[in-house]
């Protein structure tokens, strides 16, 4: 951690009766309690740490029966919904919280790390880290504990989320609603009258960054919706009990089909002036490469290539080994250059990388593609997805030619027949 | 000829339970046309001006009895009780519907027979000369190779959507029956210095709107390279073939455009990668395919024809035998040619109860053995000289008899506007009145060999660039008119017909026509000087002149 230098006081109060009987002392429900438990223990030395999200009202407003003039931070990461922002406002007013405080990163890593404001796309976990993770460090310097509205249900993860948590720079994290279930935040709102989140009605139910939220579908663990299409599940201002940051979770991206299922895709769109010198997980265009090869060279990340179907992969030829896949397009179903490509890059060249189709790609050229070297497809045409899903690819079982390296060994015979009999006698 | 083993079974059957799952999802709408096209054309199965169409493969024009009467009975329960034999030496049925298509593939590989790669942009079924492997002039008997071929290019995955069709035509004599310049690739016999068979290529071959003649890139490539080269050549066209206008997507403009001598490196280059790799034909490999195509069991006979000797007998037979017989290379035996030219018909149609005689000839007379002409006619290549009688006394009893093979009542029609979308104008009552004007034999056995073909549009499917007198249908305003054309030539001394002059309209063909075959008759240095040389050697304008005298 960046700060651990600081040094939060130690509560020997705490200490002395340890943190698992403080979470022994509650009714799983009493958030209320908790909260109140937590100013008497810490006094002025608690903060609230809110997203201004979809369910923040509920722990806020408990906060409000406690203590509305407990400090309250609010990360403005600089990529919020308009709408949170105007939430914010309302939530002031209506709970009568005198202290809220909006917590803005560091100017200096802006320009530093994210000039163009598209960190997020390549790397979030980097944006998260200057945007929140960072300014809410130095915010808390000075606090022994930080109330958070995490809940159990949410993620996988907090499956094992407890009302008091010891985090590894020794602070308190308090989760006064550890055990709610979605179904008592909704309660506790209904019941308090308490105003939504102007996007909760739109399918939002886990609101973060705008470019890192998406509304989920029924049925989707409410936080799918953020980081979607990443194996990223929490920032780095979560830590599990021991003190780690929580595993990222693999959450299935609906896109990429790879070893007979769909996979997280880990790449991402290029942004359009990317430094090329410093992205990661992005299909770089082979037109690119060939202008910007110092750049590429000198790049550490891992990095995919994308060819066009008309480029021709011998210009890139002797830099495919830095690429750990490579995008052949299908502009169209039609066109089959892609899959000449596809032969060259596996059967010439010797790439081992994945070898992905992308663009215009349908069950039914899926056989042929694998036989041409490719092992991963993004797919987009639905009814293709459908029958990927149910394992109805159009499979072709018995070939005609060899092709590649691995269906027949150079030397052996290419077609593997039964003799022929004779011919039929004149009767 | 060629059987199929498991391995063919299996694929074929996998195919057509593939594309029966297709055809349900496309009559159940998750398929949009647009996806389902390339999916059916690559099943053989195309929209027309009336109804989908069915174009059934016969590899390299050679099939059996069984075959023959299983396309018959598809022609009598799926269509109208007919089919039409194609200048691809397929067959094409003009009335299935679509749910039914599943269930006629599956009849037909219980025939081991498949509608494969008939259509779309892949590697079509490779077509040869219709007298291989019975042929007096040939060098090698072609057909194993072309298996090879087949074998190879059958749903390549690298090249199932090339930029346009590919055409693949490949003669084991020097005399070129296949017109093997007018394709893709055209493949032809040679003997190199050492004395070894093996295949100078001919690429950019085509008709069309842009005819144009294949030229030369190699001489020489051995057996066992031959796939490895047709890979490169089909690697450099896959990848840098025009897709930007189907108009100009052939490998023939790509020819035009890079020129030769660039394509030739860029191939060159390929094949030098590709060499010596998975491809390379071991030895074993042929002549385990070559065993399918062994000789039939030929008796031993010294018999022939006595020409002058029939004709003061039957010279209705006499004319058939004269016409329709070609030299075997088996002594006592010929290849008899089945013409689907009777004055008045539809050239290529043949119905069920035809193909069925036919395939009862073929396993009485030919040793089960039957061909598709390019020239739209059914072949018995093995007929022993002394069953020659009895074969015609059958086919003369079925209206199948007509003497007339290269000669000018024997054209090559395309469909045109009675079934074609595309058609400016009708091919087939033209022929028909052709064939009325000069077909009868008096006036046929002074013509001499003449080759006319009609195409109804300039997509050129009847061939007419290469008739030595081609019909091709023009619309002007509203008009369906006709130009002629003069000189083409599909043999090894390849051609393409000239324009002789502006259209005429239908009634006028017939004596257009007469006016060039009389300028014929009357500059011929010898009876035997046929049409085409006499063009050849005193060029278009006196038949041009005669052309514009109307
Ligand atoms: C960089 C990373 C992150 C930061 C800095 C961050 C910060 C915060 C903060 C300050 C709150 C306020 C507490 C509250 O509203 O009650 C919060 C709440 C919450 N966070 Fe995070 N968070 C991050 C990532 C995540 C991730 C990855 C998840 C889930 C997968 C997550 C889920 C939640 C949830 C469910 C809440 C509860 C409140 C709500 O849903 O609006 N957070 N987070
Ligand atoms: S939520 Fe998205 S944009 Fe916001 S800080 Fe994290 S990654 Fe960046
Ligand atoms: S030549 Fe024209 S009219 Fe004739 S079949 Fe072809 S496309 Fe149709």
């Amino acid at each position: 951690m960046q700060h651990s230098l600081i040094q939060p006081q130690k509560p020997d109060p705490i200490r002395a009766m340890g943190i698992i009987a403080l979470n022994g002392m509650f009714d799983e429900h009493d958030a209320e309690g908790v909260i109140r438990k937590a100013a008497e223990l810490f006094g002025d030395k608690l903060a609230v740490v809110s997203s201004f999200g979809a369910d923040s009202v509920a722990l806020l407003h408990l906060v409000s029966l406690v203590n509305p003039d407990l400090p309250v931070f609010f990360l403005d990461t600089g990529m919020h919904f308009p709408e949170t922002r105007a939430h914010v406002e309302v939530l002031k007013a209506r709970l009568g919280l005198s202290d809220v405080r909006t917590l803005v990163p560091d100017s200096r890593d802006l320009v530093r790390f994210d000039p163009d404001g598209t960190l997020w796309e390549g790397d979030p976990d980097s944006c998260c880290h200057i945007r929140k993770t960072e300014p809410l460090n130095a915010a808390l310097e000075g606090f022994s504990a930080w109330i958070t509205g995490r809940k159990r249900f949410q993620t996988a993860e907090r499956g094992v989320l407890p009302h008091f948590e010891l985090t590894s720079d020794d602070r308190i994290k308090v989760n006064p609603l550890a055990y709610w279930a979605e179904a008592d935040v909704a309660a506790h709102k209904s019941d308090h009258d308490l105003p939504e989140h102007p996007l909760f009605s739109e399918g939002f139910t886990s609101i973060g960054c705008a470019p890192c939220t998406s509304a989920i579908g029924e049925g989707e663990d409410a936080r799918a919706g953020r980081w979607r299409g990443f194996n990223k599940a929490e920032c780095g201002i979560h830590f599990d009990v021991s003190g780690e940051i929580a595993p990222p979770q693999i959450r299935e991206a609906p896109m990429l089909f790879k070893k007979g299922r769909f996979v997280t895709d880990p790449f991402k769109p290029l942004g359009e002036n990317a430094n090329l010198k410093g992205v990661r997980y992005v299909h770089v265009p082979l037109s690119k490469v060939k202008d910007n090869l110092d750049a590429i060279r000198q790049n550490p990340h891992p990095l995919g290539l994308l060819i066009e179907a008309s480029d021709r992969v011998e210009d890139v030829a002797e830099d495919l080994d830095r690429f750990s896949s490579v995008a052949v397009s299908f502009p169209a179903f039609g066109d089959g250059r892609g899959y000449s490509t596809a032969r060259l890059l596996r059967e010439r060249y010797g790439y081992r990388g994945e070898i992905r189709a992308v663009g215009d790609v349908l069950t039914d050229q899926i056989g042929f593609m694998a036989r041409c070297g490719f092992d991963a497809f993004a797919v987009a045409n639905d009814a293709t997805k459908k029958a990927l899903e149910k394992g109805e690819l159009a499979e072709i079982s018995v070939y005609m030619q060899p092709v590649g390296l691995t269906e027949v060994p150079v030397g052996t015979r290419p077609f593997l027949r039964k003799p022929a009999e004779p011919v039929a006698r004149r009767p | 000829m060629y059987r199929y083993d498991e391995f063919d079974l299996g694929f074929v059957s996998g195919r057509v339970g593939q594309f029966r799952d297709q055809v349900n999802r496309r009559i159940a709408g998750e398929l949009t046309e647009e996806q389902f096209r390339p999916l059916r054309l690559m099943n053989g199965l195309y929209l027309q001006l009336h109804a989908y169409m069915l174009r059934v493969c016969v590899p390299y024009g050679t099939m059996n009895a069984v075959q023959l009467r299983k396309l018959a009975h598809i022609a009598r329960k799926y269509d109208r009780g007919y089919g039409h034999f194609t200048t691809r030496q397929n067959i094409q049925f003009n009335w299935p519907r679509l749910q039914d298509v599943p269930d006629i593939l599956e009849e037909l590989s219980d025939v081991e027979m498949h509608a494969i790669q008939t259509s779309g942009n892949c590697i079509r079924n490779v077509t040869t000369d219709q007298f291989a492997g019975a042929a007096a002039d040939e060098i090698i008997d072609p057909r194993p190779v072309a298996e090879i071929i087949r074998q190879w290019s059958s749903l390549h995955p690298e090249f199932t959507f090339l930029p346009r069709k590919f055409k693949i035509a490949i003669t084991g004599a020097p005399q070129d029956r296949a017109a093997i310049r007018f394709h893709d690739i055209g493949l032809m016999a040679q003997e190199n210095a050492a004395g070894e068979v093996g295949w100078m290529v001919y690429v950019g071959g085509g008709m069309g709107r842009t005819p144009m003649i294949g030229k030369r890139i190699r001489d020489f490539v051995p057996h066992e390279d031959l796939l490895a080269y047709l890979e490169s050549v089909l690697r450099v066209y896959n990848r840098y073939g025009r897709r930007d206008n189907k108009y100009k997507a052939r490998i023939k403009i790509l020819v035009h455009e890079e020129g030769l001598a660039t394509l030739r490196e860029q191939v060159n280059s390929e094949f030098e990668e590709v060499k010596g790799g998975v491809l390379t034909l071991p030895e074993e490999e042929l002549a385990r395919i070559r065993a399918y195509f062994a000789p039939p069991q030929f008796a031993l006979s010294d018999d022939r024809f006595d020409l002058a000797a029939l004709k003061r007998e039957d010279a209705g037979f006499a004319r058939f035998v004269e016409h329709n017989s070609h030299p075997h290379r088996h002594e006592g035996y010929t290849s008899l040619t089945i013409s689907l030219k009777p004055v008045g018909g539809v050239p290529g149609d043949a119905t069920a109860e035809q193909m069925e005689v036919v395939a009862d000839l073929a396993e009485r007379f030919s040793f089960n053995e039957l061909r598709v002409s390019h020239e739209q006619n059914l072949v018995l290549p093995h007929v022993a000289i002394r069953d020659v009688r009895a074969v015609y006394d059958v086919l003369n009893a079925h209206g199948l008899a007509e003497a007339n093979v290269g000669q000018i009542s024997d054209m090559i029609t395309c469909p045109g506007l009675d079934y074609c979308a595309l058609a400016n104008a009708r091919s087939i009552p033209i022929a028909q009145e052709l064939a009325k004007r000069f077909g009868t034999a008096e006036r046929q056995a002074e013509i001499g060999p003449l080759k006319l073909n009609i195409s109804g549009c300039i997509n050129a499917c009847g061939h007419h660039h290469v008739g030595h007198i081609g019909v091709l249908g023009v619309e002007k305003k509203g008009t369906e008119l006709y130009q002629l054309t003069l000189g083409g030539d599909a043999s090894e001394n390849a051609s393409i017909g000239e324009i002789l002059g502006p259209g005429i309209v239908a009634e006028a063909v017939p004596d257009a026509v007469e006016r060039l075959v009389q300028t014929y008759l009357g500059l011929r240095k010898a009876k035997d000087e046929s049409f085409i040389s006499a063009v050849k050697r005193v060029g278009p304008e006196p038949f041009r002149e005669a052309y514009l005298a109307a």
